[in-house]
């Protein structure tokens, strides 16, 4: 399954979603005021020694950050050249603890329990008609046609190098619109040949 | 739609015609369709597609009536899902769910079922097809031919009275074609099926040829294919 | 066929997912192009102001749930903390920017049309939520948080080139497919 989650348990895990997004939101507030470098990193080394009592794979799904260095450097720079080398640090430190623990509370999450503790969001969304379950069966065919586009992508990429390709590789987006549109319009006729989302809307 | 045509059972075609982007895809067809094995075939554009997607309404005819098992498919192809089951050919185009257990409750519950209800059914025949195992599996690591069994299943947990193929087995192996084969042959649905495979219609009981929008020949099985393949391969001048 | 929205914002949704998978291409300024903001200029134009508005609405939605599907394998709440997450909290907008203008240009030919509908929505509207964001998670001012992103703005107007000249490509093959171009 296309997802960030570990496929664990651990206390992270059994703690319920709810508490642990309000928690994440309290904290967010709370480091906010935090200036001290000190105390910051504090913090941060805390968040890593979490992440460490999850063991292996949790650290290693910290690679995926690495795409955040140039931003995180340049920011950096920019903070210290403007204010001080302290100052820019402890940016850096509030910053990167934030990241860290958001995405600690998606790693011990299931996608499902995630969603049900953010469903009370979109209550209301029923005073303009819209039902909530219609946003719940949305994310349900997202999630089952993402490896099917992912599947199409490969294969285009495929027939791309395999003619010579080349750098103008943004020319696929033009067969992949086009063969997602087509897949709408046949998706759209299986789900009404089988009832429509009449279900979703009463069970 | 007069009397006679509303109380005949099965599918009754009534001077159909159907003109999509202008162009005339069905030509005041008339048809019955009540054999139980009823095979299409004709070249590609000759209207096949069509003909079934106005049997469970999910394309509106210009003119003529159309009825199937009384009701009128213009209601929609929501309306006719209980009647007519529909098989397209890409399973990737129809599987609506990430797992196979949800894709097959989905009709279920859209018949009124609850969801442990629906549940029990799909174990209750997954187990009967020896492949309870089945349940949690994520679509995607699915073959194609295990895919196109999910939506044969699928659409058999709803027990439809007809059940419509759209080239089922276009992208399938032999073997796994004839799996699916038998998994239909024995269905006492109704079942009506689009197929460039003509072996697929080993004891068929009636084969249509369609051309152009019109029925070129229409009989039984054996006949119709080997005047089809005489055609095909150019033997009897038009 | 009442479910056909919902599909079309669904699948669009998907597709930017998949737009994720083509490698990046590397720019001038040295920040790669990722095909996927091409993807938020296409949503409005492909789908209108209102579906490409949701299909984004939706991506965004699944990607903090979990789905590692911003380009790079990002993905979770932590997107939603970081100084890039504006962009990410824009996408819906911009999209609905850019359909909405693409609309009103319908005079105009496909090409010009798109392009300056993508300009103003994946360009002007994305960085005004992009910057609002970046300020507000580094604490810098304005003129600060509006001149580190201009690194960016090269490479995102030869990404409103790229959109419009496929919005023109998918009116050529598929005419009824897009949206603001019927």
């Amino acid at each position: 399954m296309i997802s960030l989650y570990l496929e664990q348990t651990s206390y992270l895990h059994r703690m319920p979603a709810g508490i642990k997004l309000l928690g994440m939101a309290a904290l967010s507030l709370a480091l906010y005021p935090i200036g001290q470098v000190s105390i910051l990193f504090g913090l941060a080394l805390l968040t890593l020694l979490i992440y460490a009592s999850l063991g292996r794979p949790a650290l290693q799904g910290l690679k995926v950050f690495r795409s955040l260095v140039p931003i995180f450097a340049l920011i950096f720079i920019m903070q210290a050249w403007s204010v001080g080398v302290y100052e820019a640090c402890a940016l850096l430190l509030r910053m990167g603890t934030l990241i860290l623990i958001a995405n600690l509370i998606t790693l011990t999450t299931k996608m499902d329990d995630m969603m049900t503790a953010m469903m009370p969001l979109f209550s209301p969304l029923r005073l303009f008609g819209v039902d909530p379950k219609r946003i719940a069966f949305a994310v349900t065919l997202l999630i089952r046609f993402i490896p099917v586009l992912m599947g199409v992508t490969q294969h285009l990429l495929d027939a791309w190098k395999s003619r010579g390709g080349g750098r103008q590789l943004w020319k696929l987006a033009i067969p992949l619109t086009i063969q997602s549109i087509r897949l709408s319009d046949h998706v759209a006729e299986a789900l009404a040949s089988r009832g429509g989302i009449r279900s979703v809307k009463k069970p | 739609m007069t009397q006679s045509m509303s109380q005949a059972k099965g599918i009754c075609f009534h001077n159909v015609t159907l003109v999509r982007n202008g162009r005339t895809v069905i030509d005041q067809l008339s048809l019955e369709l009540s054999e139980p094995r009823i095979g299409l075939i004709g070249h590609n554009g000759s209207g096949k597609s069509s003909l079934l997607r106005l049997i469970n309404g999910l394309l509106p005819v210009n003119a003529g009536q159309i009825s199937v098992f009384g009701q009128n498919p213009s209601s929609g192809p929501e309306k006719m899902s209980s009647h007519v089951g529909f098989i397209f050919q890409n399973p990737d185009h129809q599987i609506i769910f990430p797992t196979v257990e949800e894709e097959l409750c989905f009709g279920l519950i859209n018949q009124g079922l609850s969801k442990s209800t629906a549940l029990e059914k799909v174990m209750t025949l997954l187990s009967e097809q020896g492949r309870c195992d089945w349940a949690k599996r994520p679509i995607h690591s699915l073959s194609d031919g295990q895919k196109q069994w999910v939506c044969i299943v699928s659409i058999i947990l709803m027990n439809p009275k007809v059940i419509l193929l759209d080239e089922p087995f276009s992208a399938l192996d032999l073997p796994t074609r004839y799996q699916l084969l038998s998994l239909l042959h024995d269905l006492p649905q109704q079942i009506i099926m689009i197929s460039h495979e003509l072996d697929s219609f080993t004891d068929f009981d009636r084969i249509i040829w369609l051309e152009q929008g019109k029925v070129r020949q229409d009989g039984p099985s054996d006949e119709i294919l080997k005047a089809y393949y005489a055609d095909a391969k150019g033997v009897n001048p038009r | 066929m009442q479910d056909k929205s919902l599909v079309q914002i669904a699948l669009y949704a998907a597709l930017i997912a998949a737009l994720g998978l083509i490698p990046p291409v590397p720019f001038v300024t040295g920040i790669p192009i990722t095909a996927q903001t091409l993807g938020v200029m296409l949503a409005g134009i492909m789908l209108g102001p209102w579906r490409g508005a949701l299909s984004m609405a939706l991506f965004i939605f699944v990607v903090a749930l979990g789905a590692p599907l911003l380009s790079g394998g990002r993905g979770g709440l932590g997107v939603f903390v970081g100084p890039t997450a504006g962009f990410a909290i824009g996408f819906p907008f911009a999209a609905f920017a850019t359909g909405y203008a693409a609309l009103l240009l319908r005079k105009l030919p496909t090409f010009p049309a798109t392009l300056l509908a993508s300009i103003l929505g994946g360009i002007i509207v994305l960085y005004v939520f992009g910057i609002t964001g970046f300020k507000l998670v580094t604490g810098r001012d304005w003129l600060d948080a509006a001149k580190i992103m201009m690194v960016f703005i090269p490479g995102d107007i030869v990404k409103a080139v790229i959109a419009a000249a496929v919005a023109q490509a998918v009116v050529k093959g598929l005419p009824d497919a897009v949206y603001t171009r019927r």
